[in-house]
C-alpha cells in the first residue's frame, strides 16, 4: 500500500495542505465537513492514478481563512489549486460536503472533469428525505450519526475527548458554519445539475443517517449520465467503513484508463 | 490592589423576568432554554408573571432606586423578555424618576436602523430617561434565531451595527452607509434621541478583548456580566489601559457591575431565605449545555480551548453555594453586610454603578418585596453614609497637611 506525502501550497495567502499518493491521472478527493475519520481508507485508489487529497481551508492541516464564507469561495479556491497543480483534466471524488462542492465544480467546469464520484453528497433539498442538520445534533451523538461502525474512529478519537480534540472539532465546525450555518443545501442546485454531463457515480451507505440513501434517486433523476452503487449496513463516512465502496470507486475511475 | 474613592454609587434594580416555574420532572431536561419546549409555557401564569414583574419594577422607582434595568433574551425560561423595548415602553408610563436602562436587544438580531429608531423613540417618549447597553447576544441567541444570523460573523456584524446606530444618532441624515454587512441609501431615522448627543450607552460583555476595545473605540461604558470577580477586575483594568493609550478617561460612571443581593435582619436569615432560590437560578434558570453557549465561530478556537480546559466553567450548573459566593458577586446579609460588600466591590473595581438583581430564581414575591424594601430603606442610606465617611476621612488628613 502506498503512503501519502504532504505538500503545502500558498493560495491567496492560505497555507493549503495537499496529501498525494500514486501516479497517473489525477483523482482529486474533496473531504466533507470534518476530517476526523482520516484519509488512509482511500489509499487503494492510488493504484488507479495520482490520488490528491487537499484539506479545505479551515480544516485538517490547512490554515484558517475567515474570508471564505460561501461554498462558491471554495469552488474558486479549488480552481486556483487545480491551476497551481496544473490539473487541466481530473476525476473528482467528493464525500458529503465535498460531494456538494464537487458537484458545483462539475457544473461550472464540466470540461475539466472527466469523471465524477459523488459519495453521499450534501446540497440537494429533498423534503421527503431531508439531510440531517448536524449542527442540531448533540456533540456526543455526532459520531454515531457518521457511521454504523464506531471502530472506524479507533485511534482517531481520544476517549474521553481531550480539550485539544474538542477544539479542533470546534474549529472545523466553525469553518463549516461559515458556509453552511443557514442551511446545508442550495434550493437552486437541482436546476443546474443537467450541466454535469460527464459519467457520474453515486455511492452511498444504505444506513446513512446524515444524507438518506433515498436522495440517490433524486440526484440520478437530474444527472444525464449517472449510476448508483449502494452498500448495505454502511453509514455516512462510507469509505472509512467499507472497502467495497472504495473498490467501487476504483473500478469506476479505472474505466477511464486505456487498457 | 487599587481602591478608587467614589463620590456616588448609582443603584439600579435589575430584573431578569424569569418564567418562574420549575417543573417537577426538571431533572429530565438538559436545558431550560432553546430546546426546552414551549409546551411548558402557561399563558395564565405568564400574564400573572408579567404583572408581578411590572409591579416589582414600578416599586423600585417608588422606593428610590436610581434606575430600573431590564434586558432581552430569547427562547428561555430565564427571560420572558424577548422584546425589551416593549417593556421599556410600559415602564416609561408607570414610573416617574428612575432611569430606564435597557440591557439591550442584541443588535445582530435586528436591522440596526430599526434599533436606532426604537431606542430613539423610547428616549423621546421618556423625556430623556433612557440608557442603553448593547450586547453581542449570548451564544443561545444564535441557535434560536433565523439562520442568516450566523455566529461566525457575530462580532463583525455587532461592531458594524453599533457603528450604524451611533452614527444615525450623532450625524444628521440622510446618511449613506456602505458596510460589509449593511447598506443604506437613506439612513435617516425619525425620531432622533431626546438626549444629546445620545443616551448614555454601554457595551455588555464578559470582559473579552473584543468587547472591551469596542467600548473604548466608541467612547462607551462597559457593563460586565456575571463572570468571576478576578475576570471582571482584569477587564476593567484592560479598559482603563486601552482608554489611556487613546487619551480617554474612564470614570466610575462608565463601569457597571452586577450584584445578586438579598437583605434580611441578619446575615444568617438572609442566606437562609435567599440561598435555595439563588441555587435554583444556576441549576434551573441558567441550565444550558455547552453546545448552546458556544455555537460554531461564536468564539475563536483559542478561546474555545481555554474554556474547554477550564473544569470549573464546564460544570457551572453544578457549582456549590461556596463556589458561587467565592467567585461571583452575591451579597446576602444584613443591611450593614450588604452595604459594606457593595461599597467594597465598587471601590475595588472603580465602578460607580451597580445593577442589583433583587429577584433570583424561583424567589416568591414576598421575599423580593421585603428584600428590595429593606435594600432601599436600610442599605441605600448606609452606602451613601459610607461614601460620605470615605470622603470625610480624607478631609482631616488634608487639613492636617495644610496646617503643617
Amino acid at each position: 500500500m502506498p503512503a501519502y506525502r504532504e505538500d503545502h501550497y500558498e493560495l491567496n495567502g492560505i497555507d493549503t495542505a495537499v496529501l498525494s499518493a500514486g501516479d497517473g491521472l489525477p483523482l482529486v478527493f474533496l473531504h466533507g465537513g470534518g476530517t476526523v475519520e482520516g484519509f488512509d481508507a482511500l489509499l487503494p485508489l492510488a493504484e488507479h492514478g495520482r490520488l490528491i487529497v487537499p484539506h479545505h481551508p479551515g480544516f485538517g492541516a490547512s490554515a484558517d481563512d475567515p474570508a471564505i464564507d460561501s461554498l462558491h469561495d471554495y469552488v474558486l479556491h479549488y480552481l486556483d489549486l487545480f491551476d497551481a497543480l496544473e490539473l487541466d483534466e481530473l476525476t473528482l471524488i467528493g464525500l458529503s460536503l465535498g460531494g456538494y462542492l464537487a458537484a458545483m465544480l462539475a457544473i461550472e467546469q464540466a470540461q475539466r472533469v472527466r469523471r465524477l464520484v459523488l459519495a453521499a453528497p450534501f446540497g440537494l433539498h429533498d423534503r421527503d428525505h431531508p439531510t440531517t442538520d448536524l449542527f442540531s445534533v448533540p456533540d456526543e451523538e455526532v459520531l454515531g450519526y457518521l457511521t454504523t461502525d464506531m471502530s472506524v474512529f479507533e485511534g482517531k478519537v481520544p476517549m474521553p475527548p481531550t480539550p485539544e480534540f474538542l477544539a479542533e472539532r470546534y474549529r472545523e465546525a466553525t469553518s463549516l458554519a461559515r458556509v453552511a450555518w443557514k442551511r446545508n443545501y442550495d434550493p437552486k442546485l437541482a436546476r443546474w445539475l443537467h450541466r454535469i454531463t460527464m459519467p457520474t457515480l453515486l455511492v452511498w451507505g444504505e444506513d446513512d443517517r446524515v444524507v438518506p440513501v433515498a436522495q440517490a434517486q433524486v440526484w440520478a433523476s437530474h444527472l444525464p449520465d449517472a449510476e448508483i452503487r449502494t452498500f448495505p449496513g454502511v453509514g455516512h463516512v462510507l469509505f472509512a467503513q467499507s472497502r467495497a465502496a472504495v473498490d467501487a470507486v476504483g473500478e469506476f475511475v479505472a474505466a477511464e484508463v486505456p487498457a | 490592589m487599587s481602591v478608587t474613592a467614589l463620590d456616588e454609587i448609582k443603584l439600579y434594580a435589575f430584573h431578569h423576568h424569569h418564567y418562574i416555574e420549575v417543573p417537577e420532572d426538571h431533572e429530565r431536561y438538559r436545558n431550560s432554554m432553546i430546546d426546552y419546549s414551549n409546551e411548558h409555557f402557561d399563558p395564565e401564569l405568564g400574564k400573572a408573571l408579567y404583572d408581578r414583574h411590572l409591579r416589582t419594577l414600578v416599586r423600585a422607582d417608588q422606593l428610590g432606586f436610581d434606575g430600573i434595568a431590564i434586558n432581552e433574551h430569547h427562547s428561555m425560561v430565564y427571560s420572558m423578555s424577548p422584546c425589551v423595548s416593549l417593556h421599556a415602553a410600559r415602564l416609561i408610563g408607570l414610573t416617574q424618576n428612575a432611569k430606564i436602562w435597557v440591557g439591550g436587544t442584541p443588535i445582530n438580531l435586528m436591522y440596526p436602523n430599526r434599533v436606532s429608531e426604537e431606542y430613539a423613540m423610547l428616549d423621546v417618549m421618556s423625556g430623556g430617561r433612557m440608557e442603553y447597553a448593547f450586547p453581542l447576544g449570548t451564544g443561545m441567541e444564535y441557535w434560536s434565531n433565523e439562520g442568516t444570523i450566523n455566529p461566525t460573523t457575530a462580532r463583525g456584524r455587532f461592531r458594524e451595527s453599533l457603528d450604524i446606530v451611533l452614527k444615525s444618532w450623532t450625524e444628521d441624515g440622510p446618511l449613506r452607509y456602505d458596510g460589509e454587512f449593511y447598506n443604506y441609501r437613506y439612513l435617516n431615522p425619525w425620531p432622533k434621541p431626546f438626549q444629546k448627543p445620545h443616551p448614555k450607552c454601554f457595551i455588555v460583555g464578559t470582559g473579552s478583548e473584543e468587547t472591551v476595545s469596542l467600548a473604548v473605540d466608541y467612547g462607551l461604558g462597559y457593563s460586565i456580566v456575571f463572570v468571576p470577580i478576578p475576570n471582571q477586575l482584569r477587564a476593567f483594568a484592560r479598559l482603563r489601559e486601552l482608554a489611556e493609550e487613546r487619551g480617554r478617561t474612564v470614570t466610575p460612571d462608565d463601569l457597571i457591575i452586577v450584584v445578586m443581593a438579598y437583605v434580611a435582619d441578619t446575615d444568617e436569615q438572609a442566606v437562609a431565605e435567599a440561598r435555595p432560590h439563588i441555587e435554583r437560578f444556576f441549576s434551573w434558570f441558567h441550565r444550558v449545555t455547552p453546545r448552546f453557549l458556544v455555537p460554531p465561530g461564536y468564539v475563536t478556537t483559542k478561546e474555545f480551548l481555554r474554556r474547554a480546559s477550564d473544569k470549573a466553567m464546564a460544570k457551572s450548573t453544578e457549582a456549590s453555594w461556596d463556589d458561587m459566593v467565592s467567585i461571583g458577586r452575591i451579597a446576602c446579609g444584613s443591611p450593614e453586610t450588604v452595604a459594606d460588600t457593595i461599597v467594597g466591590w465598587c471601590e475595588e473595581a472603580g465602578a460607580g454603578r451597580v445593577n442589583v438583581v433583587l429577584e433570583n430564581g424561583d424567589m416568591p414575591e414576598w421575599k423580593t418585596v421585603k428584600s428590595m424594601t429593606m435594600f432601599a430603606e436600610e442599605v441605600m442610606p448606609r452606602i451613601k453614609a459610607k461614601l460620605a465617611r470615605g470622603r470625610g476621612a480624607a478631609a482631616p488628613e488634608l487639613a492636617a497637611a495644610g496646617a503643617r
